[in-house]
């Protein structure tokens, strides 16, 4: 697999303040890559020195096999980058943007009378198209951003917090669209978020930053399977619980649970729910509740760091 | 890993910069109250100025005995003062609200953001010249110098907005600002009212008369006064495109390093 984003060392002061201290990374060509951290850990100035908008203190880093400092040019040739707080003008219209964005990537008229229309359509903004962006709703903002930031159909897609602010049904309509361009045109996406879920949901490989360094990195997965075990809780009538907690021991250690309950961790994990559900039902157990406490990112965070990150996005 | 397929180039940076230019219209076309300040400005000043001083030009020395003659021009050079801050406000506009970062992403030189948005300045120049030329023609302007002299009108305000423009950009590319802009409309005013756009040069005394001979604005004012005050000439043309020509290249240099230091 071909490494198309690669960093080494890269740090970022601004005057005293060190913004990114010594961030390496790598990234496969096709990856979904997630980097998440709370606000000011340093996410989008990572992304603005990969993206060539700014110089890196120190350090190196490599883009499509362009160095950042040398090569900014064949860099923006071939990254889409949709910054956080989309910079769309308000007082230009969707078709007008994309007519701008193609003539700053050097497209041919002819190719964006075809190629922007399909973009708009692929984002849900055909019916939008001529009206001002300054009365499009944030989630349409976004999907527009998106769709400029496709013009040129690059290969390295950077999303910074793409869906902040948005409500749900416009979070998945992104992700979707996210998940297609990875999927269908094997586009390689490096996405910052502060959003457990997010990065859970998209992201083959996931970066945790705080305060500029990396502190976690690794799939989902395994991200979690470093804080231990996935809890298993079941609640049975008082009657059952002594052969509940037999059988359940054999599948990992108990932890501590109230009255009429029985938890253990699983040490196989989550997979082992339907074999727990299988030996309960066998021993004659009626299951009146079942709860399954997986690790989550935040718990990679928190293990990490000492502090936990859901909810840090409310805060501003 | 291969690289999407774009132009890139002289002829993608001229189309960069026409595109750049052709934004700043439709925001003008979108939101006409962005105008305001721009014609609205010289159209008083010719208004006003008419209005108070309409006995001055009957003073042996200023070469026309019209006082629209004379204030014209003047206030044109101002909506084009305007017009240039305009231009660089809406750069500086760009900057903090990050649309700016949409054109820095853009593959090739810098040179044509800076291009095209000194271009939409000159561009935009045309339309305060034309409103004051509109009302001053009300009150009783004439052109002795005829067409070369409403062209060399036309040149001096696009040069002085693109003049103007290259200043403005230096500070918000610096300051990254839109309120930074205060420093060139204040600087803007100030060598405005140092040259002779209020009196000839022989009219002002001491430090006053230094000031405007040394002021390479009062060169633009002859050259695009020359049509309005009588014959045109070769000697008032010069001095003047020399003048634009000089302020152009300085404050080119400053903005694109400026633009350099930026996002290099």
């Amino acid at each position: 697999m071909t490494v198309v984003i690669e960093a080494s060392g890269l740090v970022r002061h601004f005057g005293d303040i060190v913004a990114v201290d010594g961030v390496d990374l790598s990234i496969d060509e096709g990856e979904v890559f997630g980097f998440l951290g709370p606000n000011g850990a340093g996410k989008s100035t990572v992304v603005r020195m990969l993206t060539t908008l700014l110089h890196p203190t120190s350090g190196s880093a490599r883009v499509g096999g362009c160095d950042i400092r040398t090569q900014a040019g064949d860099i923006r040739r071939m990254i889409g980058v949709a910054l956080q707080d989309a910079a769309i003008d308000p007082l230009m219209t969707g078709s007008e943007l994309i007519r701008l964005q193609a003539v700053l990537h050097g497209i041919p008229r002819s190719v964006i009378r075809r190629r922007g229309p399909e973009l708009l359509e692929r984002v849900g903004l055909t019916a939008a198209v001529d009206r001002r962006v300054g009365t499009y709703s944030g989630g349409m903002r976004r999907r527009l951003d998106l769709a400029l930031s496709l013009v040129h159909e690059p290969q390295i897609l950077f999303l910074d917090e793409p869906t902040t602010g948005l409500d749900p049904t416009s979070r998945q309509a992104l992700w979707a669209e996210v998940r297609r361009l990875n999927t269908d045109l094997g586009t390689t996406v490096f996405l910052t978020t502060q959003y457990l879920e997010e990065a859970d949901q998209l992201a083959g490989r996931v970066a945790i930053i705080d305060e500029g360094r990396l502190v976690r990195e690794g799939t989902p997965t395994e991200l979690k399977a470093t804080v231990g075990a996935p809890t298993l809780r079941v609640e049975v009538d008082q009657e059952h619980v002594a052969t509940t907690r037999d059988v359940m021991t054999g599948f990992g250690e108990e932890r501590p649970s109230r009255e009429g309950r029985v938890a253990i961790g699983l040490s196989e994990g989550a997979a082992q729910v339907a074999a727990v559900v299988r030996a309960l039902d066998t021993a004659g157990v009626t299951v009146i509740h079942l709860e399954l406490d997986a690790p989550s990112l935040d718990d990679v965070f928190a293990h990490a760091t000492g502090r936990r990150l859901e909810g840090s996005g409310d805060e501003q | 890993m291969s690289t999407a397929t774009v132009a890139t180039g002289a002829g993608h940076g001229l189309n960069v910069s026409l595109a750049i230019c052709v934004r700043g219209m439709q925001r003008l076309r979108a939101r006409p109250v962005l105008l305001i300040p721009t014609v609205v400005m010289p159209v008083f000043f010719v208004v006003s100025f008419t209005g108070a001083f309409s006995s001055l030009t009957r003073i042996e020395g200023y070469g026309t005995s019209n006082i629209f003659n004379w204030m014209a021009p003047y206030a044109a050079l101002q909506g084009a003062v305007f017009a240039g801050v305009g231009g660089a406000m809406s750069a500086a506009d760009d900057i903090e609200n990050g649309f700016f970062d949409r054109l820095l992403l853009t593959p090739g030189s810098r040179l044509p953001i800076l291009v095209g948005t000194i271009g939409y300045s000159a561009v935009r120049s045309f339309i305060p010249t034309t409103g004051v030329l509109l009302v001053a023609a009300l009150g009783g302007l004439e052109l002795p110098g005829g067409v070369p002299g409403l062209v060399s009108l036309y040149v001096a305000t696009a040069g002085m907005a693109v003049v103007f423009c290259l200043m403005g950009l230096t500070v918000a590319y610096r300051l990254r600002s839109l309120r930074s802009m205060m420093i060139v409309q204040v600087i803007g005013f100030s060598s405005m009212f140092l040259s002779i756009g209020q009196v000839p040069i022989d009219f002002l005394d001491g430090w006053l008369h230094d000031a405007a001979r040394l002021n390479p604005l009062t060169n633009v004012l002859r050259l695009s006064r020359q049509g309005f005050v009588g014959e045109m000439s070769w000697d008032l043309t010069w001095p003047g495109l020399v003048a634009l020509l000089a302020m152009t290249v300085v404050g080119g240099l400053a903005a694109l390093r400026a633009l350099t230091r930026l996002a290099p």
